[in-house]
C-alpha cells in the first residue's frame, strides 16, 4: 500500500493574497502561491517552464492569472496551463505541454495545504481559523524539530507566563491516528522547582501529525478550563530550514491572575531561533516513542 | 570481578535457606526497564494530607487518577468531576470511573489493574509508619525524577553509587569492610549493605553532632516489586536509624514520581528536620545520572552492561522485575507471596523506635 499523499500547510491564509506572490517550498520544491480573482488559492511550482525563471518574481494579473517577470508568460492557476504569451496577439492556443507544475490546494482553519500530487483527494480541514497567528523560520531540520517539540517544546515556542516542565502526565501514544501527549506546565514566577512539585497548574495536550508533524495544543488549567488553543505546523523548508506557520486563540474563560494575563498577539510565540547548546543537551524520550508509534503506523500500513 | 553473564547463578546469588528461581529467558543485560508495566498492585499516589475536596491530579502509566475527598473519604476517578459524564468503559474502574482506593501510612493509594482483586492484602508493609499516618509534614515531601521508575528503583538498590554521587550527605567510598547480601521472594527483593569503619556521613557530623571519623552502617533497601514502592533503611552507629518510604510510581513510563516520607521522629531536632529534605539534594544528585541512563534503556540492544559483585541486588532486581512481567504478560496477576507480611524482621527495625 502507498503511503497517501501529504498536505503541508505551506502558508497562513492571510500570506496569500491576490496582490502579491508567495514563495514557499517543501523541502527542495520551491512553490509559489497566491489567490485568484474568485479568492482561490493557487499553487505552482515556483519555475516558469519557458526559462526557468521564478515565477514568484512575477506578479498576479487583474484576471488572477500568474504572470512571470522574465518575460511575461501568464498561467492561469486552476489548471496550471499557460494562458498568454506577450505580443502574440491573436495566436493564444498553446498545447497542452505548454503549463506550468500545478500542486494540489486546499484552504481550512485559517492554514493553506498544499499537496505535491496535484490530484490528491483534499483532506477534511476545519472552517473556524484560531486568530492570532505568525510565521517563523528555524535553521533546523523539519524532523528534528518536531522530535524537539516532543521532548522540550520551551526550545521552540512560548506561552506568556507558562514554564513547560520535563514532567508528562500522559507519554506520547496514539489516539485517532494524531500522537497524543500531556505535559505538565507551571506559571512563572514563584513556584517550586517542577522536580519537587507535588501538583502543576497547567498542563499542555498535544496531538502531533505523525506525518507532517502539524501539532494542535491546548493549554488546561486544573479545572480543566481551555486557556489557549494553538496549531504550529512545521514544514520542511529549503536547506533543511524548517518552515513554522502557527495560529493560536485565547480561551474565554481564564480563571486566575496567569491566565488573565494571557492576551494580546504575543501570548504565543514560536521562536525563530532554537538554543543550540539546550538543544544539543536535551535528551530524547518523547521523540523516541514517537519513532516508534510512526514505525508502527508504517508497519501496519504495509502490512494492509 | 566483572562479568557481562546473562544470568549469575543463582548459587552465588541465593542466600542461605532460599529456593533458587527457576532459569527463565529474560536476562540482566536484556533489560528494558521502560517497557514493564506493573498491574494489579496499589500504586502510593499522594500524601493523605495533601487530597481535599478539590481534584487534584495524578497518573500511572498515563492513566488519569483525579483524587479527592467525599465525606472526608478519598476516592479517585479517571475523570475530572468538572468533565462530566464521560464514555465508560474502563476495565480498571467501576461503572462510574471509580478506582479502588485505600488510605493507609498517611498515603492514599490507588489500584491499577482489575479493580475485583484489589484487596487490602495486597498493601505493602511499611512497620516503620504509622497506620494512621500524622506524621509531621516536614517528614514528607515530593521529587521527581525524568526516567523509567524501575531504573530510579535500581538506583535505589545500588547504594555503593552513594559513596560517589552523595558523597558529601552520605560519606566517601573509605570503609574497613563492606558486604551485601541479597534475597529476595516473587514480589520483593532485599538488600542489605553492611559496612565497618566507614567515613561519617557529613550530614550525622553536622547535624547530630557526631564526633568519631568513621560509623558502622547497616543499610537495608526492601523493594516492592509490582507497587514500585521501597524502604531504604538506614542503621548508622554511632547515628541514628533513618527509615525511608522511597515509592516509585509510573506517572509514564519514563517519568516518576516520590511522594516519600522519612521517618526521623527517634532522631535529634537537627537531624529529625533536616534529613527529611536531604531528598531534595540527594534527588538532583540521582537524577543527574539517571535521567540520561533512561532513554539509552529504552530499547533492546546487544551490548551487555557490565557488572561487579556490588551489583548483586540490581540483577536480582532485573530478574525478578522481568520474571513477574513474564508472568503477567501470560495472563497470571496472582500473588505468590504475601507483600503486607510485617517486614519489621527482614529489614532489620528496631521496633522499639518505630512502636505505634
Amino acid at each position: 500500500m502507498t503511503q497517501p499523499p501529504i498536505w503541508w500547510s505551506l502558508a497562513r491564509s492571510e500570506e496569500v493574497t491576490g496582490t502579491t506572490l508567495l514563495a514557499a517550498d517543501i523541502g527542495d520544491q520551491p512553490v509559489v502561491l497566491w489567490r485568484d480573482k474568485q479568492g482561490v488559492a493557487r499553487a505552482l511550482e515556483d519555475r516558469c517552464p519557458h526559462r526557468r525563471a521564478p515565477l514568484s518574481l512575477g506578479c498576479v494579473r487583474g484576471n488572477g492569472w500568474i504572470q512571470c517577470g522574465y518575460h511575461g508568460w501568464s498561467y492561469d492557476g486552476a489548471t496550471g496551463r499557460l494562458a498568454e504569451i506577450p505580443n502574440m496577439k491573436g495566436d493564444q492556443r498553446f498545447p497542452p505541454l505548454y503549463k506550468a507544475e500545478r500542486f494540489g490546494v486546499a484552504e481550512g482553519g485559517g492554514l493553506v495545504r498544499v499537496c505535491l500530487d496535484a490530484n490528491a483527494a483534499p483532506p477534511a480541514l476545519p472552517a473556524a481559523a484560531l486568530k492570532l497567528s505568525g510565521t517563523s523560520f528555524v535553521a533546523m531540520a523539519q524532523d528534528r524539530y518536531v522530535a524537539a517539540l516532543f521532548d522540550a517544546p520551551g526550545l521552540l515556542i512560548g506561552i506568556r507566563g507558562v514554564v513547560f516542565t520535563p514532567y508528562l502526565m500522559s507519554e506520547l501514544r496514539e489516539e485517532d491516528g494524531k500522537l497524543v501527549m500531556e505535559r505538565s506546565c507551571q506559571w512563572k514566577g514563584f513556584a517550586w522547582p517542577s522536580a519537587f512539585s507535588s501538583d502543576f497548574p497547567i498542563t499542555l495536550t498535544t496531538r502531533t501529525d505523525p506525518e507532517t508533524g502539524e501539532t494542535g495544543m491546548v493549554l488546561r488549567d486544573t479545572e480543566m478550563n481551555t486557556l489557549l488553543t494553538a496549531v504550529v505546523a512545521p514544514v520542511p523548508a529549503a536547506r533543511g530550514v524548517t518552515a513554522i506557520r502557527w495560529r493560536a486563540a485565547i480561551g474565554a474563560k481564564r480563571p486566575g491572575l496567569h491566565a488573565k494575563l494571557l492576551v494580546g498577539n504575543s501570548a504565543f510565540r514560536v521562536f525563530q531561533a532554537v538554543d543550540a547548546a539546550a538543544l544539543r543537551v536535551l535528551k530524547p524520550s518523547a521523540s523516541l516513542h514517537g519513532d516508534d508509534l510512526r514505525t508502527a503506523r508504517l508497519a501496519r500500513s504495509e502490512a494492509a | 570481578m566483572l562479568t557481562t553473564i546473562d544470568r549469575p547463578s543463582d548459587a552465588r546469588f541465593a542466600p542461605p535457606g532460599r529456593v533458587p528461581l527457576p532459569a527463565l529467558n529474560a536476562g540482566v543485560n536484556n533489560w528494558v526497564p521502560h517497557d514493564l508495566v506493573m498491574r494489579d498492585t496499589w500504586f502510593p499516589l499522594a500524601h493523605a494530607a495533601g487530597i481535599g475536596t478539590r481534584p487534584v491530579r495524578r497518573s500511572v502509566y498515563s492513566h488519569p487518577y483525579f483524587l479527592w475527598r467525599e465525606d472526608g473519604v478519598a476516592v479517585a476517578a479517571d475523570h475530572h468531576p468538572n468533565e462530566g459524564c464521560m464514555a465508560r468503559g474502563n476495565p480498571m474502574t467501576n461503572a462510574f470511573g471509580r478506582y479502588p482506593v485505600m488510605e493507609q501510612y498517611g498515603i492514599v493509594w490507588g489500584w491499577f489493574g482489575n479493580p475485583d482483586a484489589a484487596d487490602p492484602v495486597h498493601l505493602p508493609s511499611l512497620p516503620f509508619l504509622p497506620p494512621k499516618g500524622g506524621l509531621p509534614g516536614y517528614m514528607t515531601g515530593t521529587v521527581r525524577f525524568d526516567c523509567s521508575a524501575p531504573i530510579s528503583l535500581e538506583n535505589l538498590i545500588d547504594l555503593t553509587h552513594a559513596d560517589f554521587l552523595h558523597a558529601n550527605v552520605v560519606g566517601d567510598e573509605k570503609s574497613e569492610s563492606e558486604s551485601i547480601e541479597v534475597s529476595w521472594t516473587s514480589e520483593t527483593v532485599t538488600m542489605v549493605r553492611s559496612c565497618t569503619g566507614k567515613t561519617v556521613a557529613p550530614v550525622m557530623k553536622f547535624f547530630s553532632g557526631i564526633r568519631q571519623p568513621t560509623q558502622n552502617i547497616r543499610q537495608v533497601i526492601h523493594i516492592y516489586l509490582r507497587s514500585h514502592c521501597a524502604i531504604a533503611y538506614g542503621r548508622f552507629s554511632p547515628g541514628d536509624d533513618v527509615p525511608l518510604f522511597h515509592p516509585c510510581v509510573p506517572e509514564t513510563r519514563d517519568r516518576t514520581r516520590l511522594d516519600y516520607v522519612m521517618n526521623t521522629s527517634n532522631a535529634g531536632f537537627m537531624f529529625r528536620h533536616v534529613m527529611p529534605k536531604a531528598s531534595y539534594l540527594v534527588s538532583r544528585q540521582d537524577s543527574s545520572m539517571t535521567s540520561p541512563q533512561s532513554p539509552r534503556y529504552m530499547r533492546q540492544t546487544k551490548r551487555r552492561d557490565l557488572h561487579s559483585k556490588f551489583d548483586a541486588a540490581g540483577q536480582r532486581y532485573r530478574l525478578l522485575m522481568q520474571d513477574l512481567a513474564a508472568r503477567q504478560a501470560a495472563g497470571d496477576f496472582a500473588y505468590r507471596d504475601n507483600v503486607s507480611a510485617d517486614c519489621g524482621d527482614l529489614i532489620g527495625l528496631r521496633r522499639e523506635l518505630f512502636a505505634f
